[in-house]
């Protein structure tokens, strides 16, 4: 039948035109710089708090200079957590 | 070519302009060009969002498309990361969402100030994202919201550690929110009026070069405008999740 033809034309067509018409999968990719800033904004914010809290413990409590010691240290392994969760969280995707 | 005296800082860009000196006990409300880029980016979201629906065409237009599609964008963040409770949060994501998209996009048009440069801008955004979480965590789980700082299946002489390094990271989110997002802007920001001073500075044509840097860069710039609206509303969704399942 002519219209038999026509329409597997057609279903040969569209299949054609998915295939190369489909974009690729999207990736989430990134620039290099935006993972930089990513990464780096992580941990400066948790050295950041961190400092911040030693601070007001030491002008509160008269512990200078321990209290900035410590919670620098606390900030600082706060900051390797939370780069940690961003790149399980990269991985996951 | 720069002569001395005339100032040609690539932060130039960055200053706030008051047009009005307005104090208000003692705290300064002038009206500046920050404030005014700010009213801008509200008034083209407000005007493009209420005009582009406006038809409410069954087959929509390629402009109510284009609202269409942002809506879309949001709720499907919501939907994936949140789930079912989070289409009550969807009005709050999407303004958020819309206001740094806008200011981004406006920033990048030439002479005009770009207010998500300012940290102060983006923290008291963050602010809002962190304190309302904060809210809705102690709603949802009351005096139980705590324990999002223990952590299960550790050594119990590991907790005295733990427990303070989760609780700064926690108090680092609305830093590490509010500075990606201003680092990324003024970064790019200055970048361009760097390379935009070569261009008048390099002898001859060799300007030209800098000049084709530039026009990739603006391309570079307004993905990154974009990315980071979205980093910030993604991040706003999976702390609005956290709020709701501990852990």
């Amino acid at each position: 039948m002519v219209d038999d033809d026509k329409l597997k034309e057609l279903k040969a067509r569209i299949q054609t035109a998915k295939t190369t018409n489909t974009p690729p999968p999207k990736k989430n990719k990134e620039s290099g710089a935006g993972f930089g800033f990513k990464i780096s904004s992580e941990i400066i914010a948790a050295l950041v708090v961190g400092v911040g809290i030693g601070l007001i413990v030491d002008k509160y409590l008269g512990t200078k200079p321990f209290g900035l010691i410590i919670f620098f240290i606390f900030g600082a392994l706060a900051g390797f957590l939370n780069v940690y969760r961003v790149m399980r969280r990269i991985e996951k995707q | 070519m720069a002569t001395k005296g005339e100032k040609h800082s690539p932060l130039e860009q960055f200053e706030i302009i008051p047009y009005s000196k307005t104090q208000l006990g003692g705290y300064d409300i002038s009206f500046t060009n920050s404030s005014l880029s700010m009213i801008i980016t509200v008034a083209v979201i407000t005007l493009f969002l209420t005009l582009t629906v406006n038809p409410r065409s069954l087959v929509p237009t390629r402009m109510q498309l284009i609202s269409e599609l942002m809506y879309n964008f949001i709720a499907q963040l919501l939907s994936d990361t949140v789930g079912d409770n989070g289409k009550k949060y969807f009005p709050f994501v999407f303004s958020l969402f819309m206001f740094v998209l806008i200011g981004n996009m406006v920033g990048m048009v030439p002479y005009q100030f770009t207010f998500t440069s300012h940290i102060i801008v983006t923290f008291a955004l963050a602010s809002i994202v962190f304190i309302g979480v904060t809210i809705l965590g102690f709603v949802n789980h009351g005096i139980k919201f705590f324990t999002f700082f223990y952590i299960p299946g550790v050594p119990f002489y590991m907790h005295p550690l733990l427990i303070p390094i989760e609780i700064i990271s926690y108090l680092s989110r609305p830093i590490s929110l509010s500075v990606r997002l201003f680092a990324n802007m003024l970064a790019g920001h200055t970048l361009l009026k760097v390379f935009a001073g070569f261009v008048v500075a390099m002898p001859f044509f060799t300007g030209a070069l800098p000049l084709v840097f530039i026009v990739a860069l603006t391309g570079l710039e307004i993905l990154i405008a974009f990315l980071q609206a979205y980093v910030f509303a993604i991040l706003t969704c999976l702390y609005i999740n956290d709020a709701y399942h501990l852990h």
